[in-house]
């Protein structure tokens, strides 16, 4: 299969060292595997006989590759010319307009082209009319590395509870605010400077509205609800409250009392990202900028997963999801 | 409660069936036909029931099946809770609500942004709209409610 990665960020180039890595691995599973373009905001790399991966994970642009970048190209002619089979969209996330992801997903799906997501945009905005393409077209729409990174959610919902009814998924989803409060449970720091800490070492951004208001939380409540829960949210419906007002004082008020404060997301009947107490011996209570996400489920119990829900680990998902589709793909072949 | 039936085969069967349909589970039954005074038996029970007014309702139902609930005691099941509180928040808006206040712990009080931790008993039926009124409140006061997971 040839696969199209598009977006060359930190994530489309740890994905492409990890294609590298474990490139024996993805030929065994299709021996026709090969990774025959990269798009980025300035145009695409793009070659039909496969492009060297090796020499590719050790550029920082796409366009350092050689004559075959074309400025300017665009990502949908490519896939409406069938060059691809599999998209990888490793796109940044804007959840106003889904853009440039959203429309790359479409274009995909429309043409017969399986598609792999870390970009959240487009499913947060339409995650149903994303789903029913890809069932019309009979293609894969498969997104792991939008909730929690690393952490397997859908692929562990999907292949271990089928017989599961989900009653309630609760989660640390965001590792910066995780990080955040984490270090004011542990040094009694305030809110600015644990966030000013978190900026330097690179786990929060210049403007840090997207994780500690609690949006990049909210937006994994959303596709967690749509895909898991069967509902029809939008990001307007979860309710929404940040973590600028936690003080000191309340941190360690809940920590003489056996809880640390979090940022959990909630999904249930009524979706919601707030700072909670969480008991020190709850399986969600995992510190610094690890994620937890917690089921509970009719038979199962409860269960917990634990990892990086950020970071480089993400193309652990991205990779599987890959994998997945050229297992299936391939099967038959 | 302590319920004084008929000495007649069938009665304990009729009595029990309000109690059933009003999601009452039985913890323990003890029908003593050692006391069984003129044509009545004593029997007692224990049982737990989804809210006060499902055991009154039960009551009103067996006394309406001509059993008499000779004795009767409720116990309610309650739940301790502790929230956090960032922000200016009045405490006698909650006081009276059905709830008890066991502790309450202030930080920096006269701040702008003052924190109680409050630890409260809750009748278990009520947590939810414990938890209600404090954010409906909070809301008012513009204050930040941390409840437990």
């Amino acid at each position: 299969m040839k696969l199209l990665l598009a977006g060359f960020g930190f994530i489309g180039k740890n994905f492409i060292r990890a294609v590298n890595e474990k490139i024996t691995l993805l030929k065994s599973v299709d021996r026709d595997f090969k990774v025959v373009g990269v798009a980025t905001s300035q145009g695409v790399l793009y070659s039909s006989r496969g492009l060297d991966v090796d020499k590719l994970s050790r550029l920082e642009k796409a366009s350092q590759y050689g004559e075959e970048f074309e400025f300017g190209g665009s990502v949908k002619e490519f896939l409406e010319e069938g060059a691809a089979d599999i998209i990888v969209v490793a796109t940044p996330t804007n959840i106003e307009t889904g853009e440039p992801g959203l429309t790359y997903i479409r274009t995909a799906l429309k043409n017969g082209v399986d598609v792999v997501t870390a970009d959240k945009g487009p499913l947060v905005l339409e995650f149903w009319e994303l789903t029913r393409l890809a069932e019309r077209n009979g293609r894969y729409l498969m997104y792991e590395a939008t909730v929690a990174a690393a952490l397997p959610i859908f692929s562990l919902y999907r292949e271990c509870l089928q017989a599961d009814r989900i009653i309630r998924i609760s989660g640390i989803l965001n590792g910066t605010t995780n990080y955040i409060l984490s270090k004011m449970f542990f040094e009694g720091t305030s809110f600015e400077l644990s966030l000013k800490e978190a900026q330097e070492r690179g786990y929060a951004e210049k403007d840090p509205s997207y994780d500690v208001d609690g949006i990049d939380a909210a937006c994994k409540v959303v596709i967690l609800g749509n895909s898991i829960m069967g509902k029809n949210w939008k990001f307007e419906d979860v309710k929404r409250i940040g973590i600028r007002k936690i003080t000191p004082e309340a941190v360690e008020l809940a920590k003489k009392s056996g809880y640390a404060i979090k940022l959990v997301g909630v999904v249930d009947d009524k979706p919601e990202v707030s700072p909670r107490m969480v008991p020190l011996r709850h399986p969600l209570c995992v510190h610094g900028n690890l994620n937890a996400v917690h089921f509970e489920t009719d038979l199962a119990g409860e269960i917990t997963v634990i990892g990086y829900g950020a970071g480089r680990e993400t193309v652990s998902a991205v990779l599987n999801d890959v994998i997945s589709i050229l297992r299936d793909r391939t099967r038959n072949v | 409660m302590t319920l004084s039936l008929p000495d007649r085969p069938g009665q304990l069967l009729k009595a029990l069936e309000p109690i059933a349909k009003n999601g009452g589970n039985i913890i323990s039954i003890v029908h003593d036909r050692n006391k069984v005074s003129g044509e009545y038996a004593l029997v007692s029970l224990i049982a737990d029931f989804p809210s006060k007014e499902s055991f009154r309702e039960t009551r009103r139902e067996l006394e309406g099946i001509g059993i008499s609930v000779v004795k009767s005691e409720e116990v309610v099941a309650k739940e301790d809770l502790t929230v956090i509180v960032i922000g200016r928040f009045n405490l006698d808006k909650i006081v009276g609500r059905g709830l008890r206040i066991i502790d309450v712990e202030l930080s920096n009080p006269s701040s702008e942004k003052p924190c109680m931790k409050l630890h409260v008993e809750v009748p278990k039926e009520d947590v939810k709209g414990f938890y209600n009124l404090l954010h409906e409140l909070a809301e008012k006061e513009k204050a930040l409610i941390i409840t437990p997971v």
